[in-house]
């Protein structure tokens, strides 16, 4: 057994991280409107990242949970536009090859419906919403569906509301595995967040000084540091336990990935509030990211999984051993 | 021990609240900038008008002369009124600099300045912070040259809440160029409009752009207006500081009994996504619960902490202990809150009115951070209650 991203894991890690640092930077969410991503969404597209879950038979890359959890993870490292999980989770819709290659291609956008489907999260230029429910997913046109503008808290994530779902699914698929998969690609973002806060943080403690000291020879510092990287630790060894169960059809892959959710909605949450805090003033401001993490952590932490339904599942449930 | 009041309390209470029913404005107060400025100084103005600024300042110079029992009566009465929160573009002009100049100014500064604060014609600023001291204080370099009749200053300020409204600012700078930390520093009376003063807005979080840098660029700053004596600020910034950490953050404890129960109003009409009212939810009303029973403790805190000063005449070193509660369960309260308002908690433009709860969030750090951050308050607690060794 062994517990930790390998071989070409690692080399797929490393290219989706240069990769989405220079199509994504988090740095483009400055004083910015919530935003669209369809440019975004074309080069994501291009570079063949939609076809990451995909099996081979379908034309995709046929590559595993890990590897899906893997990029994900740094998706989340540059707050990134939860459309690129739905386009993802999209293509794994029963489909036919031509609606499956625009959504490759990202010629076609998708958003994520949630909130009983009348919330609509990311680009507004989406043709298709995506419902997925733990029992199963449908993808719907949203054609000349009215769609409400919402103020929206983070950045990187534009929301509509609609007050009726459109009726015509274009594409469904029956059972639980698009909200695994979901799931899996959430908690990974929000792992890559709360890394990301804890990378800045330490960073910041090494060089600001106060009473002559750096800050991070401070215990008021040193301990929600080392607290920071015990949650993330754990929440990120659960998330590896949960996307290699998933890759292995483990029957309890489901408890592990619920667990995965929950500890990374706190661990992401919980850092980007330290990060804040113990950045000082500069930490509220609008240029500096430290916001960022914050807020969108928020929003993913409601995602296939919020707190109060992820613990109720898992009281009673059962990992096998 | 007893919870009686006394008749004269109960009396000034019922005066407040009958105040209160007509005078509190029908108008929200705007969410931020010129014309919350303009809102603030026209409800100074106002209570001003009817006898009701200056609750804490003493009768010889325009105030209420109350005692801390009274000073409750009445921020509870505020919030129990819905008044405008007091947290507001008069509040350093209010809670530090007419306290300071009381405590310390020259009856020259204090005949000038101190009516003008009480009826809202004069708003002050905290030009305390620097990008290189705010936790650290000490530390700061803005420096004075002091000539015969001025001292010319030259420098930048950062954070300064409000620079762009205020008329006159608390200003801390060092005027000793050889000096270090505590000595050589003067607190001067600053005025906003003087020439070489330059203020650059800083975006926030929270969408809005309420704190600045200053830069001052030979500003002349008459010598009359020393508070204190030159090269001997920091001991008139400690009474600046004790008037924040005293009784400064009085009216949010006490407000927070009533944002407790308008939280619990809303998870009684608020339905989850699985249908059942917030309030039905286990994990949500026991939270609530424990956090009203945390209000309850605060506003305990506070009036165990103002009967024992109006009795001794001290303040003590608690204000630490109560920044700490009222920010953390502040935090907390918005925490509940967004599971309850679900979706719509990530609603946010920036609008405070429209937004309370989200904006309260995100303040909760502006909260935990100014006025000295938490870390800093248990250090504090550590050093001046506990006695324990210092590390710094
Ligand atoms: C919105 C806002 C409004 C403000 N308004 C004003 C204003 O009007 N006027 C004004 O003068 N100032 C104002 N301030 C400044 C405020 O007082 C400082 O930001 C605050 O004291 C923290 O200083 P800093 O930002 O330099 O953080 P730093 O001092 O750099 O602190 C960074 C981190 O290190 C921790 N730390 C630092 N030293 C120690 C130590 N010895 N032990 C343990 N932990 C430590 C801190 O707790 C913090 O978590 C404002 C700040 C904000 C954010």
């Amino acid at each position: 057994m062994f517990l930790a991203p390998d071989g070409h894991e690692i080399e797929i890690a490393d290219a989706a991280a240069s990769f989405l640092a220079e199509v994504m930077p988090i740095a483009r969410l400055h004083g910015a409107a919530p935003q669209s991503s369809a440019a975004l969404r074309l080069t994501v597209g291009e570079m063949g990242w939609f076809a990451l879950a995909l099996s081979e038979e379908k034309s995709g890359s046929g590559l595993s949970p890990v590897e899906f959890a893997l990029f994900f993870r740094e998706v989340g490292r540059q707050c990134g536009p939860v459309d690129v999980l739905a386009q993802c989770l999209a293509v794994l819709l029963d489909m036919d090859d031509t609606a499956r290659a625009d959504l490759l291609s990202g010629s076609t956008g998708v958003v994520l419906a949630v909130g009983q489907g009348l919330r609509l999260l990311g680009s507004p230029d989406a043709v298709y919403a995506l419902d997925v429910s733990p029992t199963g997913s449908r993808l719907l046109h949203l054609g000349e569906t009215e769609a409400d503008e919402r103020p929206s808290l983070d950045p990187a994530t534009p929301m509509r509301s609609i007050t009726s779902l459109p009726t015509t699914a274009v594409a469904t698929a029956s059972g639980e595995h698009v909200w695994r998969m979901g799931q899996l690609g959430v908690a990974a973002m929000l792992i890559g967040l709360g890394e990301a806060a804890l990378d800045q943080i330490v960073a910041y403690a090494k060089i600001r000084e106060t009473f002559g000291r750096k800050i991070g020879s401070y215990q008021a510092v040193r301990h929600p540091c080392a607290d920071m990287a015990l949650r993330i630790e754990a929440a990120r060894s659960q998330l590896w336990y949960a996307a290699t169960a998933l890759k292995e059809g483990r029957g309890d892959a489901g408890v592990h990935l619920d667990a995965a959710k929950h500890l990374a909605n706190q661990a992401a949450v919980a850092n980007a509030d330290t990060n804040i805090q113990l950045h000082g003033g500069i930490g509220v401001t609008e240029e500096h990211t430290a916001h960022l993490y914050l807020k969108h952590a928020l929003l993913l932490a409601k995602l296939f999984g919020a707190k109060r339904p992820l613990l109720a599942n898992l009281l009673h449930a059962q990992a096998e051993v | 021990m007893d919870l009686q009041y006394s008749e004269a309390d109960r009396e000034f209470r019922e005066r407040a609240r009958a105040w209160l029913v007509d005078a509190v404005p029908k108008q929200p107060r705007p969410a931020h900038g010129a014309e919350a400025a303009s809102f603030d100084r026209a409800w100074q103005r106002k209570m001003y008008e009817h006898g009701w600024a200056g609750v804490a300042w003493p009768k010889q110079y325009g105030g209420l002369g109350l005692t801390g029992l009274q000073q409750v009566i009445w921020y509870e009465e505020l919030a129990r009124a819905r008044a405008p929160h007091y947290i507001n573009t008069t509040y350093i002009a209010l809670m530090h600099a007419g306290p300071t100049l009381i405590a310390r100014g020259t009856d020259a500064q204090k005949a000038f300045h101190l009516p003008k604060i009480l009826s809202g014609e004069a708003l002050w600023c905290q030009g305390f912070s620097e990008p290189n001291a705010g936790s650290d204080l000490a530390s700061l370099k803005t420096r004075g040259d002091v000539g015969n009749d001025d001292i010319v200053v030259n420098g930048a300020k950062m954070w300064t809440t409000d620079a762009k409204y205020a008329d006159y600012q608390e200003l801390l700078i060092r005027t000793d160029p050889a000096s270090e930390r505590h000595k050589g520093l003067t607190w001067l009376i600053g005025d906003m409009k003087a020439p070489g003063i330059d203020i650059k807005p800083i975006r926030t979080m929270l969408m809005d752009e309420h704190v600045n840098t200053v830069f001052y660029d030979n500003v002349h700053i008459p010598l009359v207006n020393v508070v204190g004596e030159i090269d001997k600020g920091w001991s008139t910034a400690l009474s600046t500081l004790s008037f924040e950490r005293g009784l400064g953050f009085i009216g949010d404890q006490l407000e927070l009994y009533e944002r407790v129960g308008r939280a619990i109003d809303l998870a009684g009409k608020t339905r989850l996504e699985d249908g059942r009212f917030a309030i039905e939810d286990d994990g949500i009303a026991q939270r609530l619960a424990s956090l009203k029973a945390d209000s309850l403790a605060i506003r305990a805190m506070t009036l165990a902490h103002i009967t024992e000063s109006d009795r001794t005449g001290d303040p003590g070193p608690k204000g630490s202990l109560m920044k700490l509660l009222v920010t953390g369960t502040h935090k907390a309260l918005s925490e509940t809150v967004g599971e309850i308002l679900g979706w719509s908690f990530l609603e946010f433009n920036g609008d405070r009115t429209e937004h309370p709860w989200t904006y309260d969030y995100l303040w909760s750090w502006v909260f935990s951070i100014s006025g000295g951050t938490s870390e800093i308050q248990r250090e504090i607690t550590a050093d001046r209650l506990l006695e324990l060794p210092r590390a710094r």
